[in-house]
């Protein structure tokens, strides 16, 4: 059952230059980006700095409006909604930060923090809010005496509790994570991707995952999705795409990933040269042309367009 | 290698503190360890072990303000470097042992081009003619695999990208033919194409140059592909040492086994991965025993009332644990 569908979603930034300031181009952050997360599933959303995918996560929170293109919630068209009419959506679909810290105010205690969403969505009042705040630390593995604690007050780890036991007070459908594991050092990232993957077992939580790095991915996610500039360039379930690999840029990211084992060291990792073209400024055709190894005179002019080549493998390129 | 004395850096027995409003942070409490010439040593451990202090110690680069050498003995090529005076030190960092940082731009100075300060650094150590070190400073930029150097000796450090920029840092840093480099998550702000690209360098010049390195990180992917010896650290301590295979192969202390069982790994499938409970002590307070032993599956009463012996287990493979046998 699909809980969120994106359809050729589209954020365009406008530069703006010159002495009046007027707009001389635009940032083509998100290009037609199509996916869709059912019920109980993880689509992960992978790729470098700059190629968008933490712009799709706003857009679909609707943090930021999208240029084009839709976004459908549990059957619903939400792309146009205006904030008010937006507002019961909210509960339906919420956000996991990378650095739950800045989105936390210093002076409410954290049970207080917690608890917010719940009356602000008129769930749970008073007696009965604290109750179900105390419930949810101890779900994510906090003491419930630790509702009086201060942001903090808590480490790393645990600031990342806060911000999944706030995420699940109001029982959304669809948690939007992006990079929630980055900033955490691997003991703790491993207690956090558990929770993640426990939570998800037991609510049927649809996660879009956010992450630049593939081996979090492989473990976290059922299907990929590999973004460079703007654009899918490969959409597969994990095995595939780690297994067979079609994207020339999926294949780049796939070897230059460090693997700890020294036994698997290879003489060169780096099967891609240069640096990810500007996103104000992509390369014609396709995207991914300046850097790959295979590319002949069509990559240049033709956009590739994402073609399933086998059942529920997409890939955007002209060559395979 | 441990404990030769063909070593070019000797560290022994560091410990170095900072003051706190909580009260002294032992932030290295007794490390230990050698670089070879040549070699590439890994200092790996999870935030606040004390790698990085490790690494601004060999450099004395403390901020005297906050903290301190307490004790404990650096030797660069036989010479002391924890009573060196701050003029000779100024003429060792840079020259003979280098560093470079995770942020290149809180490194680099934005006003100056990248081509002025590359020069500089000539100038200051070498002391070169102005010319002479632009061409050297040419020279290094095309070793680094900058296209177009010549043209780029004029550009700011906003100009570049953040790849490009590290590659300016260890163009810089490897300008005076150091001995020793100490690169401190010198990839950990990239993203992973372009880490391959800087690892790949690194590991290049060091068979061009025979410049030994000091990688620190935190990322055991990282360690495992470009170093030959590594150096566990946990809450200002060194864990465990070993040859990067036998480390991988057989990891004896419990934090060391914890880590490797914690990190998703992007060539296997795990079920669930391993989780080390708690977190790391507080540095405010002397630890008594082995500082990992509230979180460690196998300790026992002994590890939380003795300090655990270092046990050799041959091979140079050392490990701080009650547990290990020799």
């Amino acid at each position: 059952m699909t809980v969120l569908a994106v359809d050729k979603l589209v954020k365009h930034f406008p530069i703006h230059g010159g002495l009046l300031q007027r707009q001389v181009g635009s940032v083509k952050a998100v290009d037609g980006v199509s996916f869709s997360i059912a019920k109980g599933e993880t689509l992960g959303l992978v790729g470098e700095s700059g190629c968008g995918k933490s712009t799709v996560g706003k857009t679909i929170l609707k943090l930021i409006e999208p240029t084009a293109g839709r976004i459908v919630l549990g059957g619903e068209d939400i792309t146009a909604l205006k904030p008010g009419a937006m507002w019961p959506h909210r509960r339906r679909i919420q956000t996991i930060f990378q650095d739950p810290y800045s989105s936390m105010n210093p002076r409410l205690p954290a049970g207080t923090i917690v608890g917010e969403p719940l009356e602000n969505f008129g769930i749970a009042q008073g007696r009965a809010r604290d109750e179900r705040v105390a419930a949810l630390f101890e779900r994510v593995g906090l003491r419930p005496e630790a509702m009086r604690k201060y942001a903090h007050e808590f480490s790393g780890g645990q600031r990342q509790r806060l911000g999944i036991a706030k995420a699940l007070a109001v029982s959304p459908e669809v948690i939007v994570a992006d990079e929630p594991v980055s900033a955490l050092d691997v003991s703790v990232q491993a207690q956090v991707l558990n929770l993640l993957i426990d939570l998800q077992a037991e609510y049927g939580l649809a996660y879009l995952f956010i992450s630049h790095d593939l081996a979090v991915m492989r473990h976290i996610s059922h299907r990929i999705a590999v973004m460079y500039l703007g654009r899918i360039v490969e959409l597969t379930d994990k095995r595939t795409l780690f297994a067979r690999p079609l994207h020339p840029y999926t294949e780049a990211l796939l070897s230059a990933a460090t693997v700890p084992d020294p036994r698997r060291r290879r003489a060169k990792k780096a099967i891609v040269q240069g640096d990810v073209p500007s996103p104000a400024k992509p390369p014609p055709g396709c995207h991914f042309h300046t850097r790959c190894p295979y590319a002949v005179a069509d990559c240049k002019v033709k956009d590739p367009p994402l073609r399933e080549v086998a059942p529920g493998h997409h890939v955007a390129c002209h060559l395979r | 290698m441990s404990g030769n004395s063909g070593g070019i850096l000797e560290v022994r027995d560091l410990h170095t503190q900072f003051n706190t409003l909580d009260g002294v942070v032992r932030a290295v409490d007794g490390v230990s360890f050698d670089l070879a010439r040549g070699e590439t040593l890994g200092i790996v451990g999870e935030s606040g072990c004390g790698k990085s202090v490790t690494a601004l110690s060999i450099l004395r680069l403390i901020p005297p303000e906050t903290g301190r050498i307490a004790s404990g003995s650096i030797k660069f090529e036989g010479e002391e470097l924890t009573t060196l005076g701050e003029e000779a030190m100024k003429r060792l960092r840079g020259h003979r042992i280098s560093m470079i940082f995770q942020e290149p731009m809180t490194s680099l100075n934005p006003v100056l081009t990248v081509g002025t300060q590359i020069a500089e650094n000539v100038t200051r150590h070498l002391g070169v003619s102005k010319k002479a070190a632009r061409e050297r400073a040419c020279e290094m930029l095309d070793l680094v695999r900058i296209a177009d150097a010549r043209r780029r000796l004029d550009e700011y450090p906003h100009q570049l990208s953040g790849g490009m920029r590290q590659r300016v840092m260890i163009a810089m840093a490897l300008s005076c033919d150091p001995q020793v480099l100490i690169a401190d998550e010198p990839t950990t702000a990239l993203d992973v194409t372009i880490q391959a690209q800087i690892l790949d360098l690194m590991l290049d010049l060091k068979e061009k140059t025979g410049t030994a390195i000091v990688l620190i990180t935190h990322d055991l992917g990282v360690v495992a592909e470009t170093t030959q010896r590594v150096v566990v650290m946990y809450a200002g301590r060194k864990v465990e040492e070993a040859p990067v295979e036998a480390l991988f192969d057989n990891p004896l202390h419990p934090y060391t086994r914890g880590l490797m069982a914690a990190i998703p790994r992007l060539d296997v499938d795990a079920p669930r991965l391993q989780e080390i409970p708690g977190m790391v002590p507080l540095l405010t307070r002397p630890i008594v025993g082995c500082a990992f032993a509230a979180r460690c599956p196998i300790a026992t009463e002994r590890c939380r009332t003795a300090a655990p012996p270092m046990v050799d287990v041959g091979g140079g493979h050392t490990a701080l644990c009650w547990e290990v046998t020799p």
